[in-house]
């Protein structure tokens, strides 16, 4: 309830310094990001095992979305089929965890987001490769969704379904052979959890969400271009769960808030600066840099946990 | 033309082995995944253009004091940012590496004259091309396989003829024995680190006649991963084997395989390596 309400002020001040539409827009890209990053908790903070590709699930989301509507199917099935999608990735990038633990389990999901982003880039017929495809509106019964309002309206309500399902799967046999795993895998396999199911179903999870928040991303966006889907992306969303804490599920909407406020407040201090200095391109990266690194000082052993 | 395709794929292999180097070197020591190699790499590069182009210095010279340089700010963030990351989660070293990666990077972004047009570093004797018989030998190349064999038979000596390498080995071997027997193993922390960042940095400067130097060019890093995964992880040597053998891959998949599908050819290899040899090709040996 006070999260609530301390999310609700937050937001109130966003609309009164950023303006209506424009507030509006940032605050769907924060309901956008912490359905992503939503994903990503199950994954990291729930079942402890690391993605480092967590963009390829969004990417995947976004082009079967942005390809679904291209070909004419209604929306809202586009949705589904991008879950679907990512799902499945996501299930096909857990398979080397049956095999391996840890580390270099993460780099096998290092392997498939860069592989996912290659594809990406070669198979331009139909994605458009390096250039970049444009995405319609998403339109709901003939009810084109293109006011930032409405927009925001319904990423949240995404979001809130999203946060209740995931909130019943942890309180149920599945969430609790997730956290066996994630504190002890051989404790958790003596005990007869099926850990690599177990795993599978994270990443199916984590995957669908992702795909999800991609597929609402294309819309919002309009445009859609490999590069956005890189390394980048997936760090950022590693680095918005460790800043908003892996193991609530609330962590992935704190921390998508300082995600999306970062570049905002980035923007304000460039206009505070004298002439000569702002403007200069490698000053947002310096500054997530900062954040970043100060984070990780501040507390080292992560929010995770 | 089949040897040139080998040539040139051994000399990038050349550069992804050393970088891969630097990250085992780092990794075995320190137990940190560092995502920053490439942009240690990419300052490097820079400094020795810094050094050569504005103040005009010889460019051996210039890329000598370079690596210098990046051993000293090596040394230096280890001392003030990543010793804190020392025994925590492997996720925590990966997210301060990268932060600190996004700093250097943005830095050298913010540089107006870094960004504005494409920089050379010309070092004397390794341009032009060798004539051998028929087949065309660019010099870089020889030039790049050269310097890595030295560096690599200076390392090697390091590690098997002075004090320094027989403690660095016995830290990454064994931590609290070797701390037992009188090691400073936070010491030695900081020596894995300047070694490391001195790597990277070579291998951006023997990069730079091939390639330009942009700040993005610390993006070959990535290929490094594979790399060392390739190799075992924990072995140096291996490191560098890896990073020839996806060279060599990659070159003849650039000419016999379709377009396009050179790019993901050590990712491929990776995914292959983890899933069939999960401690390496060379399994059991370590340096």
């Amino acid at each position: 309830m006070r999260q609530a309400l301390a999310l609700l002020a937050l937001a109130g001040v966003t609309l009164l310094t950023l303006g209506p539409d424009y507030g509006l827009g940032q605050l769907a890209f924060v309901a956008t990001w912490a359905i992503a990053g939503l994903g990503l908790v199950i994954i990291l903070g729930q079942s402890g095992q690391i993605s480092l590709g967590h963009g390829a699930f969004l990417a995947v989301g976004a082009y079967l979305q942005a390809g679904w509507v291209a070909l004419g199917g209604p929306p809202l099935v586009g949705l589904v089929v991008a879950i679907t999608g990512g799902a499945l990735l996501g299930a096909l990038a857990s398979l080397p965890g049956r095999r391996l633990g840890g580390l270099a389990f993460g780099m096998s999901t290092l392997a498939v987001a860069l592989i996912v982003e290659e594809a990406l880039v070669r198979f331009d017929g139909v994605t458009g490769g390096a250039s970049g495809l444009s995405v319609p509106p998403l339109s709901l019964a003939g009810w084109a969704v293109v006011e930032p309002w409405h927009q925001f309206g319904a990423s949240a309500a995404v979001l809130v379904l999203a946060l209740l399902a995931c909130r019943r799967l942890l309180n149920s046999r599945v969430g609790r052979a997730w956290r066996a795993v994630r504190d002890d895998e051989g404790a958790a396999a003596a005990c007869g959890v099926d850990t690599a199911h177990a795993k599978w179903l994270a990443f199916a999870v984590g995957g669908g969400l992702g795909a999800l928040a991609g597929a609402l991303y294309a819309h919002w966006l309009g445009y859609l271009s490999p590069e956005q889907f890189g390394l980048q992306l997936s760090f950022e969303l590693l680095m918005l769960v460790f800043v908003g804490g892996a193991s609530r599920l609330m962590g992935a909407v704190w921390g998508a808030v300082v995600i999306v406020a970062l570049p905002q407040l980035i923007a304000l201090l460039r206009d505070a600066l004298p002439a000569g200095v702002a403007n200069l391109a490698g000053l947002e990266l310096v500054a997530f840099g900062l954040v970043l690194v100060a984070v990780v000082l501040w507390r080292p052993a992560g929010l995770v946990r | 033309m089949i040897g040139q395709i080998l040539l040139s794929g051994v000399a990038t292999g050349c550069i992804y082995g050393l970088v891969a180097l630097s990250f085992v070197l780092v990794y075995k020591a320190t137990e940190a995944v560092s995502f920053m190699q490439g942009e240690l790499l990419m300052v490097g590069a820079f400094a020795a253009v810094a050094l050569t182009a504005a103040a005009g210095w010889p460019a051996w010279l210039a890329v000598g004091v370079a690596v210098l340089g990046m051993a000293l700010a090596g040394a230096l963030v280890e001392r003030l940012a990543l010793r804190r990351a020392l025994g925590q989660p492997h996720l925590t070293a990966v997210l301060l590496t990268f932060g600190l990666g996004l700093m250097l990077r943005g830095g050298v972004t913010t540089v107006p004259a870094a960004t504005h047009g494409a920089h050379q570093l010309p070092l004397p004797g390794l341009a032009g091309h060798l004539d051998l018989g028929g087949v065309t030998v660019s010099l870089a190349h020889v030039g790049v396989i050269a310097a890595t064999v030295l560096s690599c038979a200076a390392l090697a000596a390091f590690f098997h003829f002075t004090r320094a390498g027989l403690a660095l080995r016995a830290c990454s071997e064994n931590p609290r024995i070797a701390a037992m027997m009188g090691v400073s193993t936070n010491g030695m922390h900081t020596l894995a680190w300047a070694l490391g960042a001195a790597l990277a940095a070579l291998a951006g400067m023997l990069m730079a006649p091939v390639t330009f130097v942009h700040p993005g060019m610390g993006v070959i890093a990535l290929k490094a991963f594979p790399a060392a995964v390739i190799g075992g992880m924990h072995s140096l040597p291996g490191a560098l084997a890896g990073g020839v053998f996806i060279g060599v891959a990659e070159a003849l998949a650039g000419r016999y395989l379709p377009e396009g599908a050179n790019h993901v050819t050590a990712y491929v290899l990776m995914l292959v390596a983890l899933l069939c040899f999960p401690r390496g090709l060379l399994a059991g040996r370590s340096a």
